[in-house]
């Protein structure tokens, strides 16, 4: 990987997804870096992806990935709880944990079925939410509009689940099934000779439903294109919410969806930009880092407390928040360009980690943006205390797992297992013998023929790290013996600093697409398949035009045609 | 507490005339009927999963037949050998594509597990068909109120690789079945919930009648849908008739067995930072014990580390995680101590059974409980000679006292899982499939 002109990737075209597959097969072992330089066979069929920019000749023809059915994840649904009967009902609920496939929850959600356990959980939830909800005076007010008669007031119910049911739902019940949760809801008010009742009941029950738990996408014949689903105005809007919003559509997108205001892709680009400006943007985004980064596995971080007393659950959390400031102030305050990310020279403290860092002038209460000393070595996320804590082991530092981190998260380079039976050979020092390093000890990983195809390209990157510890925190020696950070990146050059790795990362040509393919991963909840590489291309070249504006990404992507469309699910 | 029945009428009157009424049939399935009324003693069955394996210098005993001594690993087992079978010398046969996730799925299901196309994203598995307490509980579960339960001790579980590191039980690919971690919970969950004995709310009926109209719209959407989504929609389904058995389920019946439950209030939450793992796994074992006893259950999936952990054992002086520690060809005593350690856990679990009188014995008379890991050793994820107990009578089908069975020849691990399968009454003519595939017991554990 030679060091390219930056716009290479974007002239370039080559479909990073065939690129993968190359890469996948060659590694076995990972042999190294050469085979990334191949030439990728390219299919003979031209693109037709319409309204694909990025699509060159090369690029295969658009062919979305197939409908399927995703659970809410947990967040999503207890801000759907919350949108429909407010944030009382929602700490009232406890859904069922997510499963994470490739690498991320949204992937489980699309294939994993739900659990006898998760739907016992669903089921308490929807009935303590429902219970909440019609607890108060004021919020059955709220929620039903009639007044009832008694507790047999059908019309009133009738009318009440009507609405209740089309918000919940994120589309109208038909006849059918409203007269189902009528009759459920009669069931209730007159067993308990309560209209309210009734009401309860009818809510857990709506709540229950594959309608409300799943996002249904079923998606309508395209005329245009047989064989190819278009979704609909209420699959798009939910997609669409749930995706840029964390929660569940809005009185206002539903109605806009209803009037086909979604059904083009510049109304979908609108009704986008238009949530990305609301503040449930910003904590859908931050629900991404927490996951993309790891970050929320830090409040239950052990560190060996021998070693580093000061590592208490506090301070982890104050990383986390770190980072998440950090990207939201990028995103957000300053809409800047995102591959700052790697490489900016100040972060976000409050007073316990201005003095971790050693960093001066630290507000008396809560966080501020401090510049980092060009000396520290900081700068970006790689020298954030949360990711080197999370990519280190509780005692020691892991100069394989960073580099693992950056390989397959930042850059989209899966590496191979370890093989069997390698016994590694770590000896610990004899007496008399010199202290060593991590690199002297993980000589091993560099020089056995069995290590060295994949340890090659993850140590060397960590390796470069090492002058942090396993909290994050500075030093100049491991195990009493001096460190050497000087390492190289690829042939992109050499750096000791993590804000110089940044530096590389930030020019290195899959950072880009693979930040963007993590993206659609989470927000349409499959891994890209082969037919969306034009889609995503287009995606790419968006957000290089925009200056790598996060916001332009999610719209883009929300407006995309891999978004817009799908292809049937494979009946047998 | 006194016996409790519930009747039709009692209940007819709780809900007032108009009530359109669904089913009862199981609401007047009481548990335990079966046997107490002159039916055969339910035989259990469970496996109990600790992560990363063994150091086998330490864990193979000395001696083969009944002429065996326990091991350094197996010395916690001494006042319980006689109800324990050792098997060692057995291999997972499915292909090793990857360390532990073949292990974890080859050992627990015998199905050569699935990975996921990631096409450049992160790594995932899932188990390739159903683990054996899946298969058991799917044969030997009618009538019981939870058809299987899942729990789980140390919360240092793999949650980035997919299904195969996160769970142990499975009833398919695309079916894990998620473990509890806090035992008040699962408490709650199995002795708490029951139909009250006072009939006059009708929320019980009125929640199942809810699950009724659910169960009618899935049904309405999976027609709609592709084979991937139905079958989701399938198991949404059974999940829903079980959690409708369960709603409708009345308190069990107090016998010399069945006694009153002591509620567990134990959590699962760090002590200064540290998992409070025996706590929980005593409490998690009391548990078990209580809920086969009242025949809530019979069969349990026992997560007590799962594969690729990194749990400390810190009573043990120990500050790495234990995947790290496997890993450390210098630190494999701390290995082998971690072993010991999980060990006696299983005995306690083992002694809890026993201390529960059943008919003319006890309840671990009347189980089969199968001790294992993903790997053999975790040093070098070797997979020839994986780490097995299989204790219990077995209602007489196990041998006893127990022996050392030592496969020379590297037997498939699938012919213990079929053993312990037709141990507990599950009759199935195999397990596994492909290179996993055993229709042949592990004859010398046999009675």
């Amino acid at each position: 990987m030679t060091a390219t002109p930056k716009y290479r990737h974007h002239r370039d075209q080559r479909p990073m997804a065939l690129l993968l597959v190359l890469a996948c097969a060659v590694f076995g072992g990972c042999t190294g870096q050469a085979e990334l330089n191949e030439e990728v066979s390219r299919p003979d069929t031209p693109g037709e992806g319409p309204s694909t920019p990025g699509g060159g000749p090369q690029t295969p023809a658009f062919k979305p990935a197939p409908v399927t059915l995703r659970s809410l994840l947990g967040w999503q649904y207890r801000n759907a709880i919350a949108g429909l009967l407010g944030a009382e009902a929602a700490n009232a609920v406890e859904p069922p944990p997510d499963s994470a496939v490739n690498g991320f929850d949204a992937i489980g959600a699309s294939q994993l079925a739900l659990s006898p356990v998760a739907l016992m959980k669903y089921e308490s939830s929807a009935m303590n939410a429902a219970k909440v909800a019609l607890s108060s005076t004021a919020t059955r007010k709220a929620l039903i509009s009639c007044t009832p008669t008694g507790a047999g007031d059908e019309a009133c119910l009738r009318e009440f689940l009507s609405r209740f049911g089309r918000r919940a739902w994120r589309r109208p019940l038909s006849d059918a099934e409203l007269a189902t949760w009528v009759t459920v809801g009669k069931q209730a008010a007159t067993a308990y000779d309560d209209f309210y009742k009734g009401v309860e009941f009818a809510i857990a029950g709506l709540l229950q439903s594959p309608h409300f738990l799943y996002q249904v996408e079923v998606g309508e014949l395209d005329l245009m294109r047989p064989g190819r689903r278009k979704l609909t105005g209420h699959e798009l809007a939910t997609r669409l919410s749930f995706f840029l919003a964390g929660t569940t559509p809005s009185e206002e997108l539903l109605a806009a969806a209803e009037r086909g205001e979604l059904n083009t892709r510049d109304g979908l680009r609108a009704h986008a930009q238009q949530l990305v400006a609301r503040p449930e943007a910003r904590d859908a985004l931050a629900h991404f880092f927490d996951e993309f980064l790891r970050l929320r596995e830090l409040p239950t971080l052990a560190k060996n407390a021998t070693l580093f007393p000061s590592f208490t659950p506090t301070l982890a959390s104050g990383m986390r928040e770190e980072t998440q400031r950090f990207l939201a102030d990028l995103v957000w305050d300053q809409n800047g360009d995102f591959r700052d990310a790697f490489d900016a020279d100040y972060t976000f403290v409050n007073q316990e980690l201005a003095s971790f860092y050693g960093l001066a002038g630290a507000p008396r209460t809560g966080f501020a943006r401090l510049p980092l000393p060009p000396e520290s070595g900081r700068g970006g996320l790689l020298s954030q205390a949360s990711l080197l804590s999370l990519l280190s082991y509780q005692s020691t530092t892991s100069p394989t797992q960073r580099g693992k981190f950056v390989r397959e998260r930042l850059l989209c380079q899966p590496i191979a297992a370890p093989p069997n039976n390698v016994i590694p050979s770590f000896p610990e020092p004899q007496p008399g013998e010199a202290p060593k390093t991590m690199r002297e000890k993980l000589v091993e990983h560099q020089t056995n023929p069995s290590c060295s195809g994949c340890h090659l390209m993850m140590d060397p990157i960590g390796l470069g790290l090492e002058n942090y510890d396993p909290v994050g925190r500075f030093r100049v020696t491991d195990n009493g013996a001096t460190i050497d950070p000087v390492s190289s990146f690829d042939q992109l050059g050499t750096f000791q600093t993590p804000r110089q790795l940044g530096q590389l990362l930030r020019q290195h040509e899959r950072t880009i697409p693979c930040l963007v393919r993590n993206l659609f991963r989470a927000a349409t909840g499959h891994v890209e398949v082969e037919g969306e590489t034009a889609p995503l291309l287009a995606m790419e070249s968006a957000f290089t035009a925009s200056g790598y504006r996060m916001r332009e990404l999610l719209v883009e992507i929300a407006s995309s045609d891999a978004f817009r469309f799908a292809s049937p699910q494979e009946v047998q | 507490m006194a016996p409790f029945r519930l009747n039709r009428r009692t209940l007819l009157k709780g809900l007032g005339a108009a009530v359109a009424l669904p089913t009862l049939e199981a609401m007047l399935n009481t548990h335990g009927t079966a046997y107490a009324a002159g039916g055969t003693i339910p035989k259990r069955f469970a496996t109990f999963f600790f992560g990363n394996g063994v150091v086998l210098n330490k864990w193979v005993p000395t001696g083969t037949g009944a002429n065996w001594q326990p091991s350094p690993a197996l010395a916690p087992l001494a006042e319980l050998k006689d109800y324990v079978n050792v098997v060692t010398g057995y291999m997972v046969k499915t292909p090793d594509r990857r360390g532990h996730h073949n292990g974890a799925a080859g050992m627990l299901s015998g199905y050569p597990f699935i990975e996921v196309p990631a096409n450049g994203a992160n790594y995932a598995s899932k188990f390739g068909g159903p683990s054996v307490d899946q298969v058991a509980a799917s044969m030997i579960a009618q009538g019981t109120t939870f058809p299987s339960i899942e729990l789980a001790i140390s919360k240092s579980i793999v949650r980035g690789e997919g299904p195969t590191l996160q769970y142990i039980s499975h009833k398919g690919p695309d079916r894990p079945m998620p473990q509890e971690l806090n035992p008040a919970a699962l408490f709650n969950r199995i002795f708490g919930s029951f139909t009250p004995s006072d009939t006059t709310d009708p929320r019980n009926q009125l929640r199942s009648s809810v699950l009724d109209a659910v169960r009618d719209d899935v049904r309405r959407l999976e027609g709609r849908l592709g084979s991937a989504d139905r079958a989701r929609l399938d198991a949404h389904l059974t999940g829903i008739s079980e959690l409708r058995q369960q709603i409708l389920a009345l308190p069990p019946e107090y016998t010399s067995t069945c006694t009153q439950p002591t509620p567990i209030t134990q959590t699962n939450t760090n002590v200064n930072g540290k998992e409070p793992l025996e706590a929980v796994s005593k409490a998690m074992s009391d548990l078990v014990a209580m809920a086969w006893a009242c025949d809530l259950t019979r069969v349990a999936s026992y997560m007590f580390s799962g594969s690729v952990n990194g749990t400390v054992f810190h009573m043990l002086g120990q500050t790495q995680g234990n995947h790290d520690l496997t890993h450390d060809s210098g630190k494999q005593n701390q290995v082998h101590d971690s072993v010991v350690w999980v060990v006696k856990q299983f005995a306690y679990l083992l002694q809890r059974l026993k201390a529960t009188p059943e008919a003319n014995g006890n309840l671990l008379d009347n189980s089969c409980i199968l001790f294992t890991s993903d790997v053999c050793e975790g040093l070098a994820h070797s997979i020839t000679d994986y780490p097995i107990l299989v204790a219990g009578r077995a209602g007489g089908y196990l041998k006893y006292p127990g022996i050392h069975v030592r496969s020379t020849t590297r037997e498939n691990t699938s012919d213990v899982l079929l053993t312990c399968l037709r141990a507990v009454g599950a009759n199935v003519a195999s397990v596994g499939a492909d290179q996993g595939l055993s229709n042949t017991e592990c004859a010398a554990i046999k009675a």
